[in-house]
């Protein structure tokens, strides 16, 4: 690593560090930015990496959360008598409880959401293109429809998470450094992953699949291991939006999939698939237009989004990166000898 | 709009008698949430509209005085689209950007429960009026207050009633056979479990227990089986929007059920968009214009339900939705308890909140440890030849039952 990259890379984990602070207003929606990161991130190792273009992972948002609710609801009450629609009682939570949920909740929600990611995608990868992208799509939905008939987690009513027990500014702060922390640690893991053979070996799967098979790749158990990668983490920053949100209803919140589900996508898009830097930076300029228009065009915000999408998928299908690398390649380490012609 | 407007504003200046009184007055700023868009749109105008009536009644009448300074309400409003997570970025935009102290509830229990946890963070009191869902209150949560009863006792009398039925015609009650489909949100899924309850207690059968479509736009499935399993009670809950589904269907497929009960009837105004449909259903409310309630404010309840058809034409034609009368009487719960705590501290107004012992137009308002309203029943009315008449419970009821609905 150069000297160049090594202040480049440092002056962003400080800046990182630093934003709450920075902008002691905004401490939300930075911890939002996180999230629209760690989800681009981790859906383009599989849609960007390797080819497989999920509209599903959504569901391990949602699953992430649900899992954090339970185990952090089971920790100090009766889930069933906690969620009824009755009511009754008064269910409060001591520090100690409220931080073993937390840690617990949300270490569970990450291993849970792997071990269905290898289950789901078993099943799934046999599908290609676009009815893998269906296929997903439809987990996604179906779960949400089942959370939201099951009583025991309170079904359509949603449910509802403890508050913070300390002040709520610190609360802010301290969601704001578990996404941080969970953002950077995808970003450095990833990073690393796509230089390993491990890297090459989904990038072969992307680039053709059954050549990647015949040169003795096993590509479902590489799929399935990228995808409960994925997994991983999607649930991990569910479960910290659980404990943000507080409450949160099945089918809008948790398996939003029309929302975050989509949005994910459109974030790797806009940034440039398959590429490192690339959902990084289509989250920050989605997440940036998003809010300007939530907060500025009040009303047109819906139809500002969708002509964004509209625009991104017709204009910029691969993305700021893809055109960047087009019109500067000598960025990207490739060289383009001037004047010689074929 | 315009008009409303210009009504209020002509009542206003004619009571204020000069605008130099209004002048001295500081502002009192409430924030809101409020459906307007989505499929609650209908109850959160109702809310808007009774929370608007009750501030510009309020301000003419000389406002609210704080020690000795008088105050004047505003409302700050958001659409929250019927989403509760946008209600809940709402709230705190209320909270944050436009520096709200106090809030008043969003409508319907689901987007309370998304933004109580919002103010409980804050320390904002909020008195809610359309949040009735008992799983509201077991969070422990002291800034929540709502003036309305909790929804297990919507229906409850209902239940009675059919057993009291059952016994006059020499059945026990025990062999009345139950249908429900609520919607799966926390208001219905509590009606539900109100309805459970009491249908337990006179070990009536439950024949078939369902959900209503997430858009609540068709129920001919529901109601298909409904005829097949023939009920002896029938009991909906959809907010608006469901009621005016189930009572158009239940129309449109004659069903016949001995008796039908369903909540949001007025609000859906269900006599007058399908009026033969509707006959003989019963509804539960929480408030009626004939009760004998009244304040200083507001007058008596008749009093208040004609100045409100007065100050919204909207309503002439149809019966004001108790979902605005509630609105209405969560601004006075706030007008009684600044002049109380007799300063603008958030504590001292919570404090007082609590110790809120009012009577009200609305009705005698209480609030249990818990911030639900524990000091007034619901009734139960039954739709006769296009009126609402009060038939239950017997110390309000105005009419005997027609029973069974042919």
């Amino acid at each position: 690593m150069t000297m160049r990259r090594l202040v480049f890379y440092g002056a962003l984990l400080a800046l990182s560090l630093a934003a709450p602070f920075l902008f002691p207003a905004f401490k939300t929606q930075l911890a939002t930015l996180w999230l629209m990161i760690i989800v681009a991130l981790s859906w383009d190792m599989t849609g960007g990496q390797m080819g497989y273009n999920s509209l599903g992972n959504i569901f391990f948002y949602g699953t992430g959360m649900y899992v954090a609710a339970v185990i952090t609801i089971a920790i100090a009450h009766d889930v069933g008598e906690y969620t009824a629609a009755s009511g009754g009682g008064i269910y409060t939570w001591t520090w100690g409880q409220y931080f073993a949920g937390l840690v617990i909740g949300t270490l569970g929600a990450g291993f849970f959401c792997a071990v269905c990611a290898a289950v789901i995608g078993w099943i799934t990868f046999g599908l290609r293109g676009p009815y893998f992208a269906i296929g997903t799509l439809g987990v996604a939905i179906a779960a949400g429809e089942l959370v939201s008939n099951w009583d025991w987690v309170g079904g359509g009513q949603g449910i509802t998470m403890p508050n913070y027990p300390g002040d709520f500014e610190r609360f802010k702060l301290l969601i704001y450094y578990l996404f941080a922390a969970l953002g950077i640690t995808l970003f450095v893991f990833v990073s690393w992953l796509y230089s390993t053979r491990f890297g090459a070996a989904i990038n072969a799967i992307r680039d053709d699949e059954e050549k990647a098979e015949a040169m003795g790749i096993h590509t479902l158990r590489y799929k399935m291991v990228t995808w409960a990668m994925a997994a991983v983490f999607v649930g991990a920053a569910g479960a910290v939006s659980a404990f943000q949100l507080i409450h949160f209803e099945p089918l809008e919140t948790a398996y939003q999939t029309i929302n975050l589900g989509i949005f994910m996508v459109v974030c790797v898009l806009l940034g440039g698939k398959g590429t490192l830097w690339g959902p990084v930076i289509g989250a920050v300029m989605f997440h940036a237009f998003k809010e300007v228009t939530w907060s500025y065009f009040l009303g047109w915000q819906w139809i500002a989004l969708g002509a964004l999408i509209v625009v991104v998928v017709v204009y910029f299908q691969d993305g700021l990166m893809g055109y960047l690398r087009q019109r500067r390649p000598d960025w990207f380490g490739m060289r383009v000898d001037a004047g010689e012609t074929p | 709009m315009n008009v409303r407007n210009a009504l209020l504003s002509a009542a206003s200046a004619v009571a204020l008698g000069s605008s130099a009184s209004a002048m001295e007055c500081g502002t009192i700023t409430l924030g809101s949430a409020i459906s307007l868009t989505g499929k609650y749109a209908t109850n959160g105008v109702h809310a808007q509209n009774g929370y608007e009536f009750a501030v510009s009644k309020i301000n003419e009448s000389g406002g609210i005085t704080v020690g000795d300074k008088c105050h004047h309400f505003e409302v700050v409003y958001y659409d929250d689209e019927s989403k509760g997570d946008r209600g809940a970025t709402l709230a705190e935009r209320l909270i944050n950007q436009d520096g709200v102290q106090y809030m008043l509830g969003p409508y319907s229990s689901g987007l309370t429960k998304a933004i109580a946890p919002v103010t409980e963070k804050y320390r904002i009191p909020m008195v809610e009026a359309e949040g009735a869902s008992r799983s509201l209150f077991n969070k422990g949560y002291r800034y929540l207050f709502a003036v309305l009863s909790t929804s297990e006792q919507y229906l409850a009398s209902a239940i009675t009633l059919a057993a009291e039925k059952a016994k006059a015609t020499g059945k026990d009650p025990s062999e009345v056979t139950i249908a429900i489909a609520v919607e799966n949100d926390p208001f219905s899924l509590d009606i539900r479990a109100g309805v459970l309850e009491h249908a337990g207690e006179h070990g009536m059968r439950v024949v078939l227990d369902e959900k209503l479509p997430r858009d609540l736009s068709d129920l001919t499935a529901i109601l298909t089986k409904v005829k097949l399993v023939r009920p002896d009670v029938l009991v909906i809950s959809g907010h608006s929007k469901g009621a005016a589904t189930a009572v158009r269907q239940i129309g449109e497929q004659r069903i016949s059920v001995p008796m039908i009960a369903m909540t949001h009837c007025e609000a859906a105004d269900v006599t007058g968009n399908f009026g033969e449909f509707a006959e003989n259903i019963l509804c539960s409310t929480q408030w009626a214009e004939t009760l004998t309630y009244e304040d200083p404010i507001f007058g008596s309840a008749a009093n208040y339900n004609a100045e409100f058809k007065a100050a919204y034409p909207e309503y002439a034609e149809k019966p004001v939705p108790y979902q605005a009368a509630q609105a209405s009487a969560a601004v006075y719960v706030f007008k009684d308890a600044f002049e109380r705590a007799g300063s603008l501290d958030r504590e001292a107004v919570r404090d007082a909140i609590a110790e809120t012992d009012l009577a009200s137009f609305y009705g005698q308002i209480r609030f249990s440890e818990a911030g639900n309203n524990i000091a007034k029943p619901m009734v139960l009315r039954q739709i006769q030849n296009g009126r609402y008449n009060v038939v239950a419970p017997s110390a309000f009821a105005s009419h005997d039952l027609i029973w069974p609905r042919p």
